[in-house]
């Protein structure tokens, strides 16, 4: 009996979903890059019935499924005969995971979504000032969250750079980084000499620093957590490497930002999309806000948004003319944004609550002295005291008071060996010791208002070289101690500068063992020589009480001034 | 096909004259035709003829599954092969049906560089079809590729 072969529905037997098709049943492997089935169908059989078998098998969905034999793909409306698909030979599938529809955005995301997502995080990783004020813009026109991850992961890094350029070794001083993040969003220039700073440099070309750094603060820990891109980006050692090429170029990254926003604008034009990007936002933006304003203490970029939040800062769109305060130095300069009638460094709300904040909060300095970077960074500036002196020199807080310039200039190296030594550092962590400093620094200050012959000048260093001293001379702050309170209360119930001499000693000796071995000994009178003429030109005849004013200014003739006007009974 | 291979053979077996290495070129090509079809390899590039038909195995269709992770991923690239009749002492030409843009394609018609592929530049008769497409394959995983900005999916080069 000639048995017709193929079209005879007696033959199939197995394949029942083919027993229509009829013809002989040819088993044809099905290859993915990963894995590979055999499958049974019906030689005579369409792609389309083909493909249904495969998306059973591979549990994947039909309009999936892109075939492959022979180099070409195979077509729904084609039969695997017409192909010459045979038994025993191979079909090549793929699986397409990402669905064209995604994105839609026409600009460099072209249709696959990991086109789009990877120059997002590309963007996103960047430790760079500049896109913050980029950003800043950027997010007055449409939610979106790469430019938003940027802005924030840079209010991270704004800041820490900003600390790499103090290179204070400073802990996270909140005002002081809304201040030189205001300032450096509304000075171009001084971003580009940061950058330029080969420590920052330095910093951001090491990918695994850039990763602790991020992932060392616990908001974004729980960030990546919900959202595993972001994880997936800071591990992708490629993505680091060329967000930190983009982050030390400037302009690379203006544009990359500009590319961004383009795309980003043509996802809002799509219908649904604007819903997406606000999604994002929410999603990812909010909570890395929140992760910036928790670590840093304010929103860095509340000011923007209008909101009355935090210090009360400007908005920074327009540039920032007035001077910045200087906690370190006199804040006599002119209309400052914070206005203080305190006397010197110490007694500035700046510097009172950086105080306040590091005693409350240990765990900032811990953590950021622990940041692996702070070693290289410490090291490096140990190292090169050139940086150091430039990095400081730099610092904008310091630009207004040469004085000040000077005497760090002076005591960098002893400071920068301070910081290395680890009792410092533990020093600073301790919170009580730092509340002790505080105190001792209060004291001082005190000390210096009401008896100004008797302090010489170099009590206005940073205090940071204070806990730099201590350490130099544990024994002598033992004792140092103790006997500084007695003097501390003794002036201020005694007003006159008729302090006793042996205390005078006492008290001078410890301040140089605080300073390290302070050279300078200048005294108020001849600093403030100038000052003084000028004064006593305008009328101010009392000398002494000149002399006190201007030391509790810093030498700031006009809130000298104010301060006799406002001393004097009439 | 199998009328195909066994004049094929024939053919073959009459012109071989030579001593040495030199395969003949037909046997090489039913080989590599053997190979697209029983997917050697590691099954992200596939050949096959562009023609059953075609007696001179000259015509070849390729497909390059764009590899993961890069710009490619998750698109076909179709490709068209052709095996001169010194094949396989020289290479052959290969040039993209699917726009792309890779390094060493030329931007208008897709066009192959022979000098960019080393494959192609350095071209051994011990080569084949499979050895130059998996070498593209993994030109579009280089660096300087892999990110590269792309045309929308589906669009051919029509010269």
């Amino acid at each position: 009996m000639a048995e017709n072969s193929g079209t005879d529905p007696a033959v199939n037997t197995n394949a029942d979903e083919n027993a229509a098709k009829g013809g002989t049943i040819i088993m044809v492997t099905v290859k993915t890059p990963k894995d590979k089935e055999e499958i049974a169908i019906s030689e005579d059989s369409s792609v389309a019935q083909f493909k249904e078998e495969i998306s059973k098998r591979f549990k994947a969905k039909q309009d999936q499924l892109v075939l492959i034999f022979a180099g070409k793909i195979l077509k729904d409306g084609d039969t695997l005969n017409q192909h010459g698909i045979k038994d025993g030979l191979t079909v090549h599938l793929v699986i397409k995971t990402s669905p064209k529809a995604s994105g839609g955005s026409t600009s460099q995301a072209s249709a696959p979504s990991p086109g789009v997502s990877s120059s997002n995080r590309s963007t996103a990783g960047a430790g760079n000032p500049p896109p913050a004020s980029t950003a800043n813009q950027s997010q007055g026109t449409g939610p979106s969250a790469a430019p938003a991850q940027p802005g924030n992961l840079l209010s991270g890094f704004g800041d820490l750079s900003n600390l790499a350029g103090l290179g204070m070794g400073s802990s996270n001083f909140m005002e002081l980084q809304q201040q030189m993040q205001r300032q450096l969003m509304s000075n171009p220039e001084m971003l580009s000499q940061i950058m330029e700073n080969p420590l920052v440099q330095n910093m951001m070309s090491n990918p695994d620093l850039m990763r602790q750094m991020i992932m060392a603060n616990p908001q974004m820990q729980q960030l990546m957590e919900r959202n595993p891109e972001i994880s997936h980006m800071l591990n992708n050692p490629e993505l680091m490497r060329q967000t930190m090429e983009l982050a030390r170029n400037p302009a690379m990254m203006q544009e990359m930002m500009r590319n961004q926003d383009r795309a980003l604008s043509n996802l809002e034009s799509i219908p649904g999309g604007y819903n997406a990007l606000r999604r994002m936002y929410t999603d990812i933006q909010e909570p890395m806000f929140s992760a910036a304003r928790e670590q840093f203490g304010n929103n860095p970029f509340s000011a923007l948004g209008g909101s009355p939040d935090g210090s009360g800062a400007q908005p920074s769109r327009t540039e920032n003319r007035e001077p910045l305060p200087n906690p370190w130095g006199p804040t006599g300069s002119t209309a400052t944004t914070t206005t203080t009638t305190s006397t010197s460094i110490f007694n500035s709300p700046g510097m009172q609550s950086l105080m306040q904040q590091i005693s409350e909060n240990p765990q900032l300095m811990q953590n950021m002295l622990s940041a692996p970077y702070m070693r290289s960074m410490m090291q490096s500036l140990a190292q090169n005291p050139e940086i150091a002196s430039q990095v400081l020199m730099n610092n904008p807080l310091f630009a207004g008071n040469p004085q000040l310039q000077e005497q760090l200039r002076h005591q960098l190296p002893v400071f920068l060996q301070q910081m290395q030594n680890p009792e410092a550092l533990s020093v600073m962590t301790n919170p009580r010791a730092m509340q002790a400093l505080m105190q001792i620094q209060q004291g001082l200050q005190t000390l210096q208002t009401e008896a100004p012959g008797l302090m010489p000048k170099y009590i206005q260093m940073p205090m940071i070289l204070i806990p730099g001293g201590i350490p130099g001379a544990p024994l002598s702050t033992g004792g140092g101690l103790p006997s500084e309170t007695p003097p501390a209360s003794a002036p201020t119930s005694t007003p006159a500068a008729g302090a006793n001499p042996s205390q005078q000693q006492l008290i001078q000796q410890m301040l140089q063992m605080f300073a390290g071995g302070s050279q300078s000994t200048q005294t108020p009178e001849v600093r403030f020589q100038q000052q003084l003429e000028q004064l006593s030109a305008m009328g101010f005849i009392n000398r002494e009480a000149n002399l006190q004013a201007l030391i509790a200014t810093g030498g700031d003739i006009n809130a000298a001034i104010e301060r006799l006007l406002g001393s004097q009974p009439s | 096909m199998t009328a195909l291979v066994f004049s094929m053979s024939s053919l073959s077996l009459s012109t071989v004259v030579r001593t040495g290495v030199k395969v003949p070129r037909n046997f090489r090509l039913l080989e590599e035709l053997e190979e697209g079809q029983k997917g050697v390899g590691d099954g992200t590039v596939s050949w096959g003829l562009e023609d059953d038909e075609d007696m001179t195995l000259t015509r070849w269709r390729g497909m390059i599954i764009g590899p993961p992770r890069t710009i490619y991923e998750n698109r076909m690239y179709s490709l068209k092969v052709e095996c001169g009749p010194r094949y396989p002492e020289t290479p052959p030409f290969v040039r993209f049906v699917t726009k792309i843009n890779l390094n060493g394609v030329h931007n208008s018609n897709g066009v192959v560089d022979t000098r960019a592929v080393s494959a192609l530049a350095k071209w051994q008769n011990s080569y084949s079809i499979r050895v130059v497409l998996q070498e593209l394959r993994r030109l579009m995983m280089c660096k300087e590729n892999m990110k590269l900005p792309q045309p929308p999916e589906g669009q051919i080069y029509t010269n």
